[in-house]
């Protein structure tokens, strides 16, 4: 069911979790706490289905709320020496940090608003992105976190280059070096058919730019499209230049990806989708700005459109087979 | 220890579960959460936090005490901090047991006649 890649992943958030509890408490029961929550994430990897994973999650968030705060507040009363009591204010200023350190540097809510990976991720589905499986922890941080570069096949979360403004969500199909592209919407990598399971295809119209990239730019290719057009194509084929990502929606057909608006710097990369937390069925417009309609629409509608079957959802990095063809 | 039992009563369910899961051996935290859900048929799912903010108050009453460490050989080869109740734990889990075996007669009595 959950590989242990996922369940170390959530251990190593609820390691960073437990900083909200008092330092005298976490010092004593943090070790044992954190094996009690590995073993019971490994109990429940075993069983099937996700509705006891939902509950455990739910179970842990408010235990770890309720308890935190019921530790602060007995540390608080227990101190009773005037300076360890300022000293627990700072505590609780420490504890707001932690709440704002991981919603911004360790995950990042993130809502998919178009459909260029459908098949694998649905309009209005809300997800964290966890932004530290691709960013360079350094040389030290190297040994103490998990670190992996990226692969073909992954998910990634970035900054539309065109527009920092954006986050985007699309699949890892080049990486620096490789040779990239389409015959009949096929992708050749370094002359090798990709067979990819993940894709979608939903044939509209021909288009010979989108399925036997790369010809000749066309009007809609950006400016940064328009750079790569320029300066990374040989002999029909696009080059990734070093520190460059060449990434693809899952629906082929219908995704505006690397082959119209270029390449992805590596530094543009925020992170990995880590858990899909609640998948809610509204139109893009809604999804990118909050607004009254939307508003009413989600009470009205909050339970029959909600994707209940998505919820906790782990969208999975897929690498392509690469079969034949090779030139 | 001259703490006089009753002080303690009435014990908190979570309390209550642990020094029950106590009571015929020593264990560590997982095999406390677990065997509180077993005795409560799921209905009490002790979280970590519960589970060792119950254990700490425990502790320093003297209802409970840590036994070292040591790996389960059930789990893995990691080692994990055993609990055991204490004399005093055990005679507060005995007269919580009494108050409650007296609040169910009285139940009992008083509701004769209905589905209970």
């Amino acid at each position: 069911m959950m590989p242990e890649s996922t369940i170390g992943r959530f251990c190593r958030l609820y390691s960073v979790l437990l900083y909200a509890y008092p330092p005298d408490f976490r010092r004593e029961f943090g070790r044992p706490m954190q094996q009690l929550f590995r073993d019971r994430c490994r109990d429940l990897a075993r069983s099937p289905g996700r509705l006891p994973l939902l509950r455990f999650a739910i179970q842990t968030v408010g235990d770890w709320f309720g308890t935190s705060v019921r530790e602060r507040a007995a540390a608080f009363w227990s101190a009773g020496r005037p300076l360890a009591r300022r000293s627990s204010v700072t505590e609780w200023a420490l504890t707001l940090v932690i709440y704002l350190f991981v919603t911004t540097t360790l995950v990042q809510a993130y809502v998919v608003p178009t459909g260029s990976m459908e098949g694998n991720l649905l309009i209005g589905d809300h997800m964290f992105v966890d932004r530290l499986a691709y960013s360079d922890p350094g040389p030290l941080g190297r040994r103490i976190l998990p670190y992996r570069d990226l692969q073909h096949g992954d998910i990634i979360a970035f900054l539309y280059p065109e527009d920092i403004r954006q986050t985007y969500v699309k699949r890892v199909i080049g990486l620096p070096g490789d040779r990239i592209h389409l015959e009949n919407g096929q992708v050749l990598r370094n002359g090798r058919r990709l067979a990819e399971p993940y894709t979608q295809h939903i044939a509209t119209f021909p288009d010979p730019y989108r399925d036997k990239f790369p010809t000749a730019p066309a009007a809609f290719t950006t400016p940064r499209g328009r750079d790569m057009f320029e300066h990374h194509i040989c002999d029909g084929e696009v080059t990734v230049p070093p520190g460059m990502i060449f990434a693809m929606g899952d629906n082929r057909e219908n995704s505006a990806d690397s082959r119209y608006w270029g390449f992805v710097p590596r530094e543009y990369v925020v992170g990995k989708p880590l858990l899909i937390y609640w998948s809610y069925d509204a139109p893009t417009a809604d999804l990118e700005e909050w607004t009254v309609n939307h508003a009413i629409d989600l009470a009205q509608h909050f339970f029959t459109r909600t994707r209940w079957n998505r919820t906790f959802l782990v969208p999975h990095s897929q690498a392509a087979q690469e079969i034949g063809g090779a030139r | 220890m001259a703490t006089p039992t009753h002080e303690f009563l009435p014990l908190t369910p979570p309390v209550f579960h642990i020094l029950l899961a106590l009571a015929p051996e020593e264990r560590h935290g997982y095999a406390i959460m677990q065997d509180v859900a077993q005795q409560t048929a799921g209905a009490l799912q002790l979280g970590p936090g519960t589970l060792y903010g119950c254990l700490k108050r425990m502790l320093a009453a003297g209802l409970v005490e840590e036994s070292g460490e040591r790996p389960d050989p059930a789990l893995d080869d990691e080692r994990r901090r055993y609990y055991r109740m204490t004399p005093l734990g055990r005679s507060a889990v005995r007269a919580e047991a009494h108050r409650l075996a007296g609040a169910v007669t009285v139940a009992m009595a008083r509701l004769a006649g209905e589905t209970v």
